[in-house]
């Protein structure tokens, strides 16, 4: 086993860049792709969850009786009588994983797990859950941000708050200051598959099918919740129908699949009901955020403040970084940036597609046009002058790649920028108002330690196998082409075996940090298996047969680390992108809808042209739906349902639709990072961060109204 | 008593099935016929994710119990072709790049499939407000708006 | 969901036989109640969220109620006819504030199972009455109160309503059926009898625990739509651009002769508690001269005594200006 930090660049292979179609494409076209509730035994016992119709109190009483004696059902679970599990920590270390359920008489937030019915078919175990009769002594819950009565952290848990020069120093020299308050509403994942978990034990070994982006950590989870060797827990999840973070974390419906398994000494299968969805998987939270930009006459930037608060579940834990865009964003001498998690009776908030950058991003590229209004200066132009061209959040090391300038530049190119008339409100067709909104998106760098194992065998051909997760982005199709390339085979040549824990430990499929982890890894495990096989360059499938001679296989694992900044004497990059939006506005109704949207992205190396592609359009869509749309909404007065989300369910949360979205056009510029040898950055959420602002930005331009808050609806356009 | 019996064509093949009332036509072909490439989205008629023909037309088989599919042609996913005898309008899909995470997919591509067979339309507006009953959270509206129309210009061809 | 009794029935007379209590008529239904299942977009949803729980479905999604004639200048649709067959029939081509109500509702899949005697009888989408858990419901619960009073109501109801319920009908195709003057053919233990659609729904001000007046048995076979010698028009503002309820709508039925309204009908959706026609604004339009000066003012008339909540306080504003548009771009006039 090798193990070894990233090579300095220079190697990248660029045709990598081509665009093969995906290579487990035709097993989703036909319906055949196995999710991971179509894994699970065919004999397994349906479980249902009953969530608590109180947000904060104890319960007093679980009354199963009635249940218990309705059809079909086998066992009702519940704190009075569920197995003591320990509260596992996630990987890392510093913070803990969702607590599992039925541990104690405590209700923290409105559908908290109260109890499990099992039952034959799930028919029989959803009515007897409507059997349940569950006492409890209710508590006032705390379910408003501004509600003073709210525990307020401030010990940093994400690492965000950061000081660099005199903040008053910096406003002092500015010309101009312009501050605001911005609001983003909560958000909820909701991938379209519905999340799932089986649990088969066999004596002390456990094995489960289970929705999850990161199997390696739900495996370490389970394996610390129940005490027992991390060898006898196995999560297999080779596919599931989306995450957006959501399946990152450990959640308690995968353990009240242990849970209840364990205790009918049988497969038991849960699967969420879409208003689950809602509270049991995380959500992206809500968030007040001030921002403050003092800057020159001549747009230099000379003071940025930005502060956030966001509300985080009692007796939880999750950072969330809203700040990250701002510290590294732009070159300015003096900021202060700073987050504040307050402490709510709401469902643990977890990660949302580029979460609390996307929030961030909205506040700091908001203020940044409302900045170039007051400096009359072109917004484009205001970036531009402003562009770090060293991580002024990094000791202003070079960066490992950067190509945020041209990413302004071509896509003020494509959208037609310098056509338009810059006045707001100057731009008309008919009824419609048309606007034209930019901003700019510095995304986090993320990088975790990923092993990989490559298995040559007799007949030439490879495989490889890794615990990491493809969640659609088609993390099978770019391993199977890094492979490929590597050691010379055709695509159809290499097997690609993932999302299994029994197999080498990979980092989440989350934080755009996937592709570089695993590309490197496999990178280094085709170089060491070759090493063992003493070929060298891509030697094609004839001569790995040959060097295999009469073994089955030879196999090497590798394990790629993040690598050092101060070591390699550059700040390591995560993806640039800068997006233009074009938009009418019906002048009397409010109603925005997008005509353009442009995106134009510097991801490094391109793996493949196609799927990287569709990611960014994917992330387009979902930034239409967090700009306009999308908006969970939690019950602050209504008596004793207070805490309850409202809109729970896929025709009142509302997606974008197909008709919501026009063609989005997509370019990649700048090159191969210099950080690791195959040269690439994450575009996983690069495509969602900025959107909003850029729609809001232009919202403005056609109407001349600043709307500081998310989702911008026509209500607040009238 | 709350059960029923009866009788349905799926892709081709006759069953006889005795089920709880309660039983969706979507849990009818995932759970007794075990043809899971249908998949439940929501359970609330609201993403698409289900769609299935019964007698040719695109309807969600969460909102279908499964005693009114009595007698009827239900076609899904699994019916239109294999991986190796891919229909058109999966070969577009997967030509061009028209999903993600695979979730919505099978809706979706039974949703265009139903759509090539009607004939009120004819833009790419019109599809985008035709497909909107399905919605896919990887975001890949428009490249499922190319397939439909990549398959459209070749009917037509 | 409650277990449930399914038979289905082949005839009008056997499917009224069936029903025995007034439960179509209420806004909840429970185990002693046999009701009426056609498309059940809306039946399942609602037994799904445990709002719904009949003892026993009469299935009526195959009654011989599948036809669509034109008799003089009425449109007789069979009630089981499916809102997708409607809106391609060629009856209604030209109709187009029928046709439009009918595409821009819900998505093509709906379409193609919603019957139109359902979507008319269509409830309620507020998730207040939706969850069986929230105590207090005038719907479900008559004198348990409002959640939605001081809850989320953006999407709630401002006309037909009072501090009892705020829930909002949400149908497209009723407020066009209720501008177009159309009726209902409903047949029941009795006999039959027709009534104008305009008369089928309860206002949630009057008893929000009843949502439409049909009696025991009494099931809708026919709708019976005059068709207009006048342009016509549905407008739908919706955040979503399509697969969404509305927030506001506006039917009109309008015919200018010289410039002046010679006859005029107008509807709104998503704002009443019953598909609303707009009188108040009729009275203010009729006979006079068209022009935006006095659309304004019907408008204005329509939404005066609007009751609102803080979610839904920009409605009467967006239903207003919602009315404005759709009359000016019927009438084409530009002044």
């Amino acid at each position: 086993m090798t193990t070894t930090t990233n090579a300095p660049a220079g190697t990248a292979t660029p045709v990598l860049g081509a665009g093969v179609t995906r290579v487990d494409g035709p097993l989703k076209v036909t319906g055949a792709v196995p999710y991971a509730d179509d894994l699970a035994p065919r004999d397994a016992l349906v479980g249902v969850l009953v969530g608590s119709t109180i947000a904060a109190g104890q319960i007093s009483l679980v009354d199963a009786s009635d249940a218990l004696a309705a059809p079909g059902v086998v066992a009702v679970i519940s704190h009075h009588d569920a197995p003591s599990v320990v509260r596992p920590n996630e990987a890392s270390a510093d913070e803990r994983a969702p607590r599992p359920p039925f541990q104690d008489a405590t209700v923290r937030f409105h559908g908290d797990h109260v109890a499990m019915v099992v039952a034959q078919t799930r028919e029989e175990a959803v009515h007897a859950a409507t059997l349940l009769h569950v006492s409890y002594d209710v508590s006032e819950p705390v379910v408003d941000l501004n509600d003073p009565r709210a525990t307020r952290e401030d010990d940093d848990p994400a690492g965000a708050d950061s000081t660099r020069g005199d903040l008053e120093r910096g406003l002092a020299e500015a010309d101009v200051v312009v501050a605001a308050d911005y609001v983003t509403g909560d958000n909820t994942n909701n991938p379209i598959g519905l999340f799932a978990a089986c649990a088969e034990w066999d004596g002390e070994s456990l094995h489960m099918w289970a929705t999850t982006q990161w199997p390696s950590n739900t495996a370490d989870c389970l394996a610390e919740a129940w005490g027992v060797p991390r060898e006898d827990v196995r999560v297999e999840c080779p596919y599931l129908g989306g995450g957006f973070g959501s399946g990152l974390r450990p959640w308690p419906y995968i353990h009240a699949a242990a849970i209840a398994a364990k205790v009918v000494g049988r497969p038991v299968r849960v699967v969420l009901s879409r208003p689950q969805m809602f509270t049991d998987v995380g959500h992206r939270p809500e968030t007040v955020q001030h921002v403050r930009l003092g800057a020159r006459r001549d747009g230099t930037l000379t003071a940025v403040e930005h502060t956030a608060t966001i509300p985080v579940a009692v007796d939880d834990d999750n950072p969330e970084n809203v700040v990250s865009g701002t510290r590294q964003g732009y070159a300015v001498e003096h900021l202060r940036a700073d987050v504040d998690q307050v402490r709510l009776h709401i469902s643990p908030p977890g990660s949302m597609r580029a979460p609390g950058e996307a929030q961030g991003n909205f506040a700091l590229e908001t203020a940044l046009d409302e900045l170039a209004v007051e400096l009359d200066i072109d917004p484009v132009r205001l970036r531009l002058h402003n562009d770090a061209t060293t991580n002024p959040d990094q000791d202003d090391l070079p960066w490992s790649s950067k190509a945020l300038d041209q990413c302004l530049r071509r896509g003020a190119e494509l959208i037609g920028w310098d056509d338009r008339d810059p006045a707001p409100r100057s731009m008309r067709d008919g009824d419609q108002l048309i606007g034209y909104g930019v901003a700019a998106v510095s995304f986090f760098y993320f990088q975790q330690p990923c092993t990989v194992r490559v298995v040559v065998r007799r007949d030439g051909t490879a495989a490889v196998h890794c615990a990491a997760m493809d969640i659609g982005t088609g993390t099978y199709t770019v391993v199977t082409q890094v492979a490929a390339e590597r050691l010379g085979l055709g695509l159809g040549d290499v097997e690609v075996v993932l999302g299994d824990s029994s197999l080498p430990p990979s980092p989440p499929a989350g934080g755009s940090g996937l592709a570089t982890a695993i590309s490197n890894a496999v990178a280094l495990a085709v170089t060491a298996v070759l090493d063992d096989l003493d070929l060298s360059g891509a030697p094609g499938r004839d001569a790995l047969s040959r060097a295999v001679g009469a073994r089955d296989e030879v196999a090497a694992e590798a394990t790629a680390e993040p690598p050092d900044p101060a070591e390699m004497g550059m700040s390591p990059s995560g993806a640039f992108g800068a997006k233009f939006a074009r938009v009418r506005v019906d002048a009397d109704l409010g109603l925005v809808r997008v005509e353009r949207l442009v995106s134009v992205i510097d991801c490094g190396q391109v793996l493949n042209e196609r799927t990287a592609r569709s990611q960014v359009i994917g992330g387009a869509v979902g930034g239409i739906g967090h700009a306009l749309l999308e908006h969970t909404v939690t019950d602050l007065h209504a008596g004793p349902q207070t805490g309850r989300i409202t809109n729970a369910h896929m025709a009142d949360y509302l997606i974008a639709v197909n008709a919501d979205v026009p063609d989005l056009e997509v370019e990649f510029v700048g090159g191969p990072d210099r950080l690791n040898p195959v040269g690439v950055k994450g575009v996983g959420e690069v495509g969602l961060c900025g959107v909003a602002a850029a729609i809001g930005n232009a919202v403005f331009h056609a109407t001349g109204r600043r709307v500081r808050r998310l989702p911008i609806t026509p209500d607040l356009l009238l | 008593m709350s059960r029923h019996s009866l009788h349905v064509t799926v892709n081709g093949e006759a069953h006889a099935v005795e089920v709880d009332t309660r039983r969706s036509l979507l849990d009818l072909l995932r759970e007794d016929l075990a043809l899971t490439g249908t998949q439940k989205g929501c359970d609330q008629g609201a993403c698409g994710a289900c769609t299935v023909h019964v007698d040719g037309r695109r309807v969600l088989s969460c909102l279908t119990l499964a005693a009114q599919a009595e007698g009827r042609e239900v076609t899904t996913v699994e019916g239109i072709g294999t991986a190796d005898e891919l229909h058109p309008v999966q070969q577009a899909f997967l030509d061009c790049d028209a999903f993600q995470c695979g979730a919505c997919t099978a809706g979706q591509v039974m949703s265009a499939v139903a759509l090539l067979e009607e004939d009120d339309w004819s833009t790419r507006d019109d599809v985008r407000e035709l497909m909107s009953g399905n919605l896919c959270r990887c975001g890949a509206y428009p490249r499922i708006v190319d397939a439909v129309l990549s398959v459209r210009a070749t009917q037509e061809a | 969901m409650h277990p449930f009794t399914y038979t289905r029935v082949d005839d009008v007379e056997a499917a009224s036989a069936a029903v025995t209590t007034d439960a179509v008529s209420r806004a909840v239904q429970g185990p002693d109640d046999t009701v009426f299942i056609a498309g059940g977009t809306t039946q399942l949803d609602l037994m799904r969220d445990g709002v719904w729980s009949p003892g026993t479905l009469v299935d009526v999604s195959r009654l011989p109620l599948a036809d669509v004639e034109l008799d003089e200048d009425t449109l007789v649709v069979g009630a089981a006819v499916t809102m997708a067959d409607l809106a391609r029939h060629e009856a209604v081509a030209d109709l187009d504030v029928l046709r439009d109500s009918l595409l821009l509702a819900a998505s093509p899949q709906l379409r193609s199972m919603a019957t139109v005697g359902g979507n008319v009888l269509q409830r309620t989408r507020c998730r207040y009455f939706r969850d069986p858990e929230v105590t207090q419901c005038n719907k479900r619960r008559p004198g348990s109160g409002c959640a939605a009073i001081e809850g989320t109501a953006r999407t709630h109801a401002v006309l037909g309503v009072d501090a009892g319920c705020i829930a909002v009908h949400a149908s497209d195709l009723a407020v066009a059926l209720v501008t177009l003057d159309a009726r209902v053919r409903l047949h029941g233990p009795d006999g039959g009898r027709t009534i104008p659609v305009a008369d089928l729904h309860v206002r949630a001000d009057v008893d929000p625990a009843r949502d439409n007046v049909l009696a025991a048995g009494e099931l809708v076979t026919h709708l019976e739509i005059p068709v207009p010698d006048a342009r016509t028009g549905y407008l739908k503002v919706r955040d979503r651009a399509s697969y969404e309820f509305a927030l506001t709508s506006a039917a009109v039925v309008a015919r200018v002769e010289d410039g002046i309204l010679a006859h005029v009908a107008v509807g709104l959706g998503g704002v009443g508690s019953v598909p609303w026609r707009a009188t108040r604004a009729e009275e203010v339009l009729r006979g006079q001269r068209a022009s935006l000066a006095l659309f304004e003012q019907a408008a204005a008339a329509e939404l005066a005594d609007a009751f609102t909540v803080p979610g839904t306080d920009f409605k009467p504003e967006l239903a207003r200006r919602t009315l404005v548009r759709q009359l000016r771009d019927v009438t084409e006039v530009t002044a």
